[in-house]
């Protein structure tokens, strides 16, 4: 850990791990479940952005880092997507079992 | 490095069978497949740590994936089962 | 104390990130209800597509990636598999 690139590297996947544990505070503490995803999609996104772009600054492959983006991408429409599901499901019946 | 290797082998692996534990232990059907989802998930990354990159991918398609969305279906189903038996014996 | 290497750096990132998804679990395993734990799977999903990233780097195995991508898809498919619904009640 000597170059400039590393530190930045270093810096990125801390604050993405922050990222994580902060929305895995907000999963355990917030009181609802609706505020409980308002914290989930934050980790999500943005705590496996900082750490893919903290992954990208060190690869020496491009092709890696290309498939490194498109990962977080996939998984930002993804997430997105589920927790949208998720809290209209729980909006329509009160999470109540189906049909 | 050999140091936080076993470390990560320890909580690994003690996660691995405490969820083990509770998803067979479980009452109800869909946390016992909520259950059975995380645990698929949690034995890829035990093989991912393994350096076995094709068994993890198995695991997590067919294991968690696949095997999961069937249960939630087949616990769905289950519970309606249930629930029409149930009406059926309480009507006169 | 020596500085850490960069493998090192990112193992003690996935160490940190694993116990992390061992709290999370908690939420699995209390519930209250079923979208909670949903919630918490898909956290868990996302939280090991950070991990099997960082151990990819950190071990030097470039297929762990893939591995990352059948997670992306496991959760979309588990979530669509928890939310769906019959539009029609009397098919079987």
């Amino acid at each position: 850990m000597d170059s400039l690139q590393q530190v930045i590297a270093a810096l990125l996947i801390a604050l993405g791990a922050l990222f994580f544990i902060a929305g895995t505070v907000g999963l355990l503490r917030l009181p609802d479940l609706f505020t409980r995803l308002h914290a989930l999609t934050k980790a999500d996104n943005l705590g496996l952005g900082l750490i893919m772009l903290g992954l990208v600054v060190q690869t020496p492959d491009v092709f890696y880092a290309v498939k490194l983006v498109l990962l977080w991408v996939l998984v930002m429409v993804s997430g997105a997507t589920g927790a949208h599901l998720i809290a209209k499901r729980a909006l329509r019946d009160d999470g109540e079992d189906l049909t | 490095m050999t140091t936080l290797l076993i470390l990560f082998d320890v909580l690994l692996l003690g996660t691995l069978l405490a969820l083990a534990f509770a998803a067979v232990l479980s009452v109800e059907p869909r946390r016992a497949v909520m259950l059975f989802i995380a645990f698929g998930l949690w034995l890829s990354l035990v093989w991912a740590r393994m350096q076995a990159p094709d068994v993890a991918l198995a695991e997590a398609a067919i294991g968690a994936g696949l095997g999961g969305a069937l249960m939630l279906a087949a616990a769905r189903r289950a519970a309606r089962v249930r629930r029409s038996e149930a009406n059926g014996s309480t009507m006169p | 104390m020596a500085i850490p290497t960069m493998p090192e750096f990112l193992l003690g990132a996935a160490l940190l990130l694993l116990a992390t998804m061992s709290a999370g679990l908690w939420r699995i395993v209390v519930g209250p209800t079923p979208p909670d734990r949903m919630m918490a799977a898909q956290l868990l999903g996302t939280s090991g597509i950070a991990v099997l990233l960082l151990l990819s780097l950190a071990l030097e195995v470039p297929a762990l990636l893939d591995v990352a991508l059948i997670f992306a898809l496991l959760a979309a498919v588990s979530v669509a598999a928890f939310t769906r619904r019959r539009v029609g009640k009397d098919q079987a």
